[in-house]
């Protein structure tokens, strides 16, 4: 045990017969298998680790789990760095390597900072001049924060697994094991989950015998039994941190947190996505520490924290133990203590006159007890050298005599214990104040069963008995069929009542006395609570953010209850009127890694291909994402930048020949003998009398009259239709039709079905589209008059039966030939043979893009934005009025303000420099010289901006006020490099304005 | 039983999306000319000779048959109909996979929020759930052993997406 | 995270499956209204803190929309039924007392 000097010679669940060593701060210590981190720490008389937040000062580890407050560290190195952890939570394992996250304090300034940064000193520097913050910026960025963020990727694997069950318990302790096994005999699929490595909760750290046994002996044989069920999901290391609605949890399960780094390829932490019909809250308590002058020293720390160390860690943290408490429950720290052989030197019981069989086991075991006394100051510099001990009234509220100095090295207190609320609570459900109990217990809730120490329970037979009947009436409440329920009886005396008592009173007031802190991790004092009461946060929520009481990583498990007791006592009302703030998730931190899974890298969102995607890539393909497609953008020659390559892919399809893969449109059959009727109610324009095997450009609006998609639709035959979308639209515009043939039309005979994924579709373009097109396709007659524009016939391409529709995007002669997406490849190939000798070039949307610009085609979703109606885009040919059932959106086209003149209408410009290409979103000004005054009239800005190889000049189409009554003006756009672009306004229209070249 | 998880492509088939009226009984023309009843129980599979149906909702299903046999079935269907319901051929909107294997059910798990408790979801059953960010088909076939199909612009994405998870079994 | 019985696959689903699809049971004016009727119709929406009418559309399952009485305080269920069924009978009194208390 050399350089151990804290660690006793016997006892603990820690294996002695090889230390191991690890680093903290930079510094070598030896530690043993089945510590923690900070039973490590203190077994090595580490006592400072870390610096406080806002003044600096020294703080050690005050407690034994979840609600350490002080002892937050960075473990790990690098991309592997784990921040935020509390040592007291982590598992010591060879060649660990720890830092404390706040050694960075503001040391100068110490306790002179507590007169400049009071209470709401955050809220008051937000308030003042700018300037001031500035100042205090500076010097508080350099010292706050609890951590610093892992550098580089994170190495590790991450996932997440979804669990059903009838009942989860949350918590293995007494209670929550006592309810898993009756819960499971019942034959219920249980989860339980439980923080610690090992199940059993405070049992592992206790001196109690259950049914005759040592406790733990109980837990093994109630492991080993839940074991036994197939039905049974048991995770250790495995923190609830969040309850969510309709028996929703999270829970983080650490798998390798505790093994050394070089474990391999294993899940590192894995989140447990956990649907339950019914949940048993065994969550257990958190000790509640007394508020005294100087309580943040080190040397100063929870009872139940002093108990948990001597007894499962075998680490005795001091020497001397002067215990203050509240209660009897805090006397078995002083019987723990003086049992390993340490010097109990005093028991401060505020209580007048304990006479419980705890405090009666002490005087017997020749420990004095003052009662009716209370620890009113901790004295010492970096730790503590004495205990001020003065008498008190009867309430505990004020000291009827002179204090007296006790000299110890460690004071444990205990103010009772609050219970783990926080889950029950994050769903909304408000913490209830339970006066015997002194203590907020959770709210009732349906579906939720609490048990143990949660409910305020403080006997361990209690929590067994209270397990037993929530695991039963879980199971009951999930269907199954009761079960039988063994209540083994403890060794454990009776408790008499505790005092309800929170802060311990100075000789001098709570403004001048030395700090009484509440919240050790966020440095607020019970001077700063009775100062945000004075000035008038008497909501517990508003003095919650004027102080940042509860604020920090630890959500004030320690401090917030004193925090409202404080609060209640300045406002004079009682501490369940106050009530308690919300807790949210997560209970502990959780990392992102857990929360983000195996969503990550390539697997972040799915990326969805077209058949012929790997003959793109193949190709050299420069990828743009359009939802989740991948879309070609352009196909780069070698050495080619993309201007470079647009421009010859559009050459090529405005002279030659050129292809593009069109499989990503959204495509959607429509069937039924009311399929027209219904195609002719969502889309604006008339579609009863198109003809079979004829095609028409439709665009469908939302109720409010505003453009929702566009495409074409095919008549198949009578009662046959296939709807195009936009690609990004596709399940949007399905999930739209079926709203309305659903909810709105059930009586219309149809059906619809995305085809989007059955049918790939290779558009060929350009003069020579035809002449291609013609060999490797021999039933269909191509000839204009036979095949005219807007047509569709079905024949075979390649071999492959096809469905061909003379459409076009580019406003070239085109055709689109769709094919099963199983054959899409061969064809594409076939095409692109066939056309080798007239040098096809496929082309990609960056292309598409120009040519349909050139011909002022809108892209829905890049030239409108959900507020431009049909007349605003020009598109009053593609409305039909008058129809019988009308058209959705329609009534909203007649409103007032669609008719105004000034509305942003489509419209082209013409940069006066033929060169200049205007930035898509470029705002349009009208009256340049008022540029400079920062306040200008926007017009209008531009939706969609390229340079045009065929016209040899920019095109741009924008949306400008009033825009179709000003064409020939000269509007202006201001770039943020500080130019001015002058361009013509002209109609949307560059290219071949009588479609010539489409009906070819 | 195969140790870890075996990811293996199934066969292309004939692929009908099968629409009737709801609360209308299928017709014994139908169910003639399909070659099996259609399931009427919701979640539910029906498998025959050469033939397979998947209740996807209320009227709507999803016939199965050999690769080729679709053309002919879906005209006649539609004949049978006469516009009361209606069949599209979705051959190659699917990819079909069969996921088997011992740590199945626990790579079902992290991929679907759908409870495959094997006391439950065996043979016959079918539902359409979330799988990883995409959507699948998932039908029991036997113990360990599961057939999908997945829209083939995700068949990517679900590949990598299984073999990722699959390779904490060494699979 | 919300557990919804699909009143078609008649099983009980995560919401991880589902899109909301707006409040339920809204009238839509006849086109002859004014447009301030009609923009009523088009923009306002109860939006109670308590029970609240709802349709959901099982997207990831069935593709099917139905009505949801949903608390938007306790985020209870309190009732679930088909599209042009008329709400639980309870369901419909709560609704008209709540429409006539004082916003």
């Amino acid at each position: 045990m050399t350089g151990q000097p804290r660690r006793l010679p016997v006892g603990g669940r820690v294996d002695r017969t090889s230390p191991i060593s690890f680093t903290f701060d930079g510094r070598t210590y030896q530690g043993l298998r089945g510590d923690t981190l900070a039973s490590a720490l203190l077994a090595n008389g580490v006592d400072v680790v870390a610096r406080s937040f806002k003044f600096g000062r020294p703080r050690g580890i005050v407690g034994s789990g979840a609600e350490e407050p002080n002892a937050i560290v960075r473990i790990g190195s690098g991309a592997r760095a784990l921040p935020n952890q509390r040592a007291t939570q982590v598992e010591l394992y060879g060649g660990l390597v720890g830092v404390s996250s706040a050694v960075h304090g503001l040391r100068g300034l110490i306790d002179a900072a507590r007169r400049v940064l009071p209470a709401g000193f955050y809220y008051k520097m937000l308030m003042a001049p700018p300037m001031l913050w500035r100042f205090w910026e500076h010097v508080l960025r350099r010292g706050a924060g609890l951590g610093t963020v892992p550098q580089g990727a994170d190495p590790d694997r991450y996932d997440k697994l979804n669990r059903h069950c009838d009942v989860m318990v949350v918590g293995a302790g007494p209670a929550g094991l006592a309810a898993a096994l009756v819960a499971a005999r019942c034959g219920a699929r249980v989860v339980i989950a439980d923080e610690q490595d090992a199940f059993g909760g405070s049992l592992l750290s206790s001196a109690l015998r259950i049914g005759g046994r040592p406790a733990a002996e109980w837990v093994v044989e109630g492991v080993r039994e839940l074991r036994t069920f197939e039905h049974v999901a048991m995770l250790p290391r495995s923190t609830v941190v969040g309850l969510y609605d309709h028996g929703f949890l999270t829970v983080l399960e650490r798998c390798a947190d505790h093994l050394p780094v070089a474990a391999g390829p294993a899940v590192r932490e894995r989140l447990h996505r956990v649907r339950a019909k019914e949940i048993v809250l065994a969550a257990g308590a958190i000790e509640r520490p007394l508020v005294f002058a100087n309580n943040d020293l080190p040397g100063v720390m929870l009872a139940s924290a002093v108990s948990c160390y001597v007894n499962r860690f075998g680490v005795a943290p001091g020497e001397r133990l002067v215990l203050a408490t509240t209660n009897d429950g805090g006397y078995r720290t002083a019987l723990d203590w003086q049992r390993a052989g340490l010097e109990v030197v005093a028991v401060a019981d505020t209580r007048p006159d304990p006479n419980g069989a705890l405090p009666r086991a002490a005087r017997e075991a020749g420990i004095r007890v003052l009662p009716g006394h209370g620890v009113v100051e901790a004295v010492g510099h970096a730790h503590v050298r004495a205990a001020l001990v003065a008498p008190l009234n009867t309430a505990g509220t004020a000291l009827t005599g002179t204090p007296r100095r006790i000299t110890c090295d460690l004071i444990a207190s205990s103010g009772g214990w609050n219970p783990a609320v926080h889950l029950s609570s994050q769903t909304g459900t408000r913490p209830v104040w339970r006066e015997e109990a002194v203590g907020f217990v959770a709210g009732q809730r349906r579906g939720l069963h609490c048990a143990g120490a949660v409910t305020g329970a403080s006997t361990v037979e209690a929590c067994l008995a209270q397990g037993a009947t929530a695991g039963a009436s879980a199971a009951r409440a999930a269907g199954l069929a009761p079960g039988k329920a063994e209540l083994p009886t403890t060794d454990e005396a009776a408790q008499e009542a505790q005092q309800a008592l929170f802060v311990i009173p100075h000789v001098r007031d709570t403004s001048r006395a030395p700090p009484q802190f509440v919240d050790l991790q966020l440095d607020v004092t019970a001077a700063d609570i009775e100062l945000a009461a004075r000035e008038g946060y008497e909501s517990v929520e508003h003095a919650k953010r004027y102080t940042a009481l509860g604020f920090g990583t630890d959500q004030g498990k320690l401090g917030n209850v004193n925090g409202i007791a404080v609060l209640a006592r300045a406002l004079g009302r009682e501490i369940g009127d106050v009530g308690t703030t919300m807790f949210r998730p997560a209970y502990t931190p959780a990392t992102f890694g857990a929360i983000a899974g195996r969503d990550v890298g390539d697997l972040f969102d799915p990326e969805r291909h077209t058949p012929m995607h790997a003959w793109h890539e193949a190709q050299g393909a420069v990828w743009e994402d359009v939802g989740r497609w991948k879309r070609p953008r352009y196909y780069p020659e070698p050495g080619e930048e993309m201007d470079a390559a647009v421009a010859r892919e559009c050459v090529a399809a405005r002279t030659g020949v050129a292809m593009m893969d069109a499989s990503t449109l959204g495509k959607i059959d429509v069937q039924g003998r009311d399929a027209a009727r219904f195609l002719d109610r969502i889309y604006a324009g008339g579609f009863l009398k198109l003809g079979v095997g004829t095609c028409r450009y439709g665009v469908m609006l939302k109720d409010d009259g505003m453009l929702f998609d566009d495409g074409v639709t095919v008549r198949l035959d009578d009662e046959r239709y296939l709807v195009h979308t936009t690609t990004g639209n596709a399940e949007a515009v399905l999930a739209w039709l079926e709203l309305w043939r659903q909810t709105e039309w059930p009586d219309l005979d149809v059906y619809l079905t995305s085809v989007t994924d059955h049918w790939a579709t290779v558009a060929v373009v350009g003069p020579k589209a035809r002449e291609v097109l013609g060999r490797v396709c021999s039933d269909i007659d191509l000839a204009a008059d036979a095949f005219p524009f807007m047509a569709c016939r079905e024949g075979h391409v390649a071999d492959v039966r096809a469905r061909v529709l003379r459409i076009s995007f580019s406003g070239e002669l085109s055709f689109e030939v769709n094919v099963p997406a199983g054959k899409a490849v061969a064809v594409w190939e076939a095409l692109m043979a066939a056309g080798s000798a007239d040098g096809i070039t496929p082309y990609g949307t960056e292309t598409m893009h120009v040519l349909r610009a050139e011909k002022g085609f809108i892209i829905v979703g890049q030239d409108t934005d959900g507020s431009m109606t049909p007349h605003d885009m020009g598109l009053d040919w593609a409305v039909r009025h008058g129809k019988r059932h009308g058209f959705v959106g329609e009534r909203s086209l007649a409103l007032a303000d669609y008719q105004r003149p000034d509305r942003l209408q489509l419209v082209g410009l013409r940069t006066v420099e033929p060169a200049d290409v205007i930035p898509e979103g470029a705002q349009i000004v009208a009256d340049v010289d008022r540029t400079r005054s920062g306040r200008v009239p926007m017009h209008g800005f531009v939706t969609s901006s390229y340079f045009s190889a065929t016209l040899g000049r920019s095109i741009a189409l924008a949306m400008l006020k009033g825009g179709r009554g000003r064409l020939g003006e000269t509007v202006h756009c201001p770039l943020d490099n500080g130019k001015v672009l002058a361009a013509e306004v002209v109609g949307p229209v560059f290219y071949d304005p009588d479609g010539e070249r489409q009906h070819g | 039983m195969a140790e870890g998880v075996v990811l293996a492509k199934l066969p292309v088939r004939g692929l009908l999306n099968l629409r009737l009226p709801t609360g209308a009984p299928a017709t014994p023309a139908v169910a003639q000319l399909v070659g099996l009843a259609l399931p009427e129980t919701p979640c539910t599979c029906a498998a025959g000779a050469d033939v397979a149906a998947y209740w996807l909702a209320p009227g709507e299903w999803l016939v199965a048959v050999n690769a080729g046999a679709e053309a002919e079935l879906e005209s006649r269907l539609r004949s049978a109909l006469d516009g009361t319901g209606a069949v599209v051929d979705v051959s190659a909107g699917y990819v079909r996979y069969n996921l088997r294997g011992s740590a199945v059910a626990e790579l079902l798990m992290k991929a679907c929020p759908y409870d495959f408790d094997r006391r439950t979801f065996g043979p016959g059953r079918c539902v359409q759930t979330v799988f990883a960010k995409a959507t699948a088909l998932i039908a029991g076939v036997e113990d360990a052993s599961f057939d999908l199909a997945i829209r083939r612009s995700y068949a990517d994405y679900f590949e990598r997406w299984t073999a990722d998870a699959a390779s904490a079994y060494g699979g | 995270m919300l557990l919804l019985q699909c009143p078609h696959c008649l099983e009980a689903r995560s919401e991880e499956e589902f899109d909301y699809a707006g409040e339920a049971h809204i009238q839509r004016p006849a086109p002859g209204v004014s447009d301030a009727e009609w923009t009523d119709y088009l923009y306002f929406r109860s939006n109670p803190q308590g029970r609240h009418r709802e349709m959901w559309v099982h997207t990831a399952g069935c593709r099917r929309y139905f009505n949801v009485v949903r608390d938007t305080g306790s985020y209870e269920v309190l009732a679930v039924y088909p599209i042009g069924a008329n709400p639980p009978p309870g369901e419909r009194e709560v609704e008209t007392l709540a429409a006539e208390t004082p916003r």
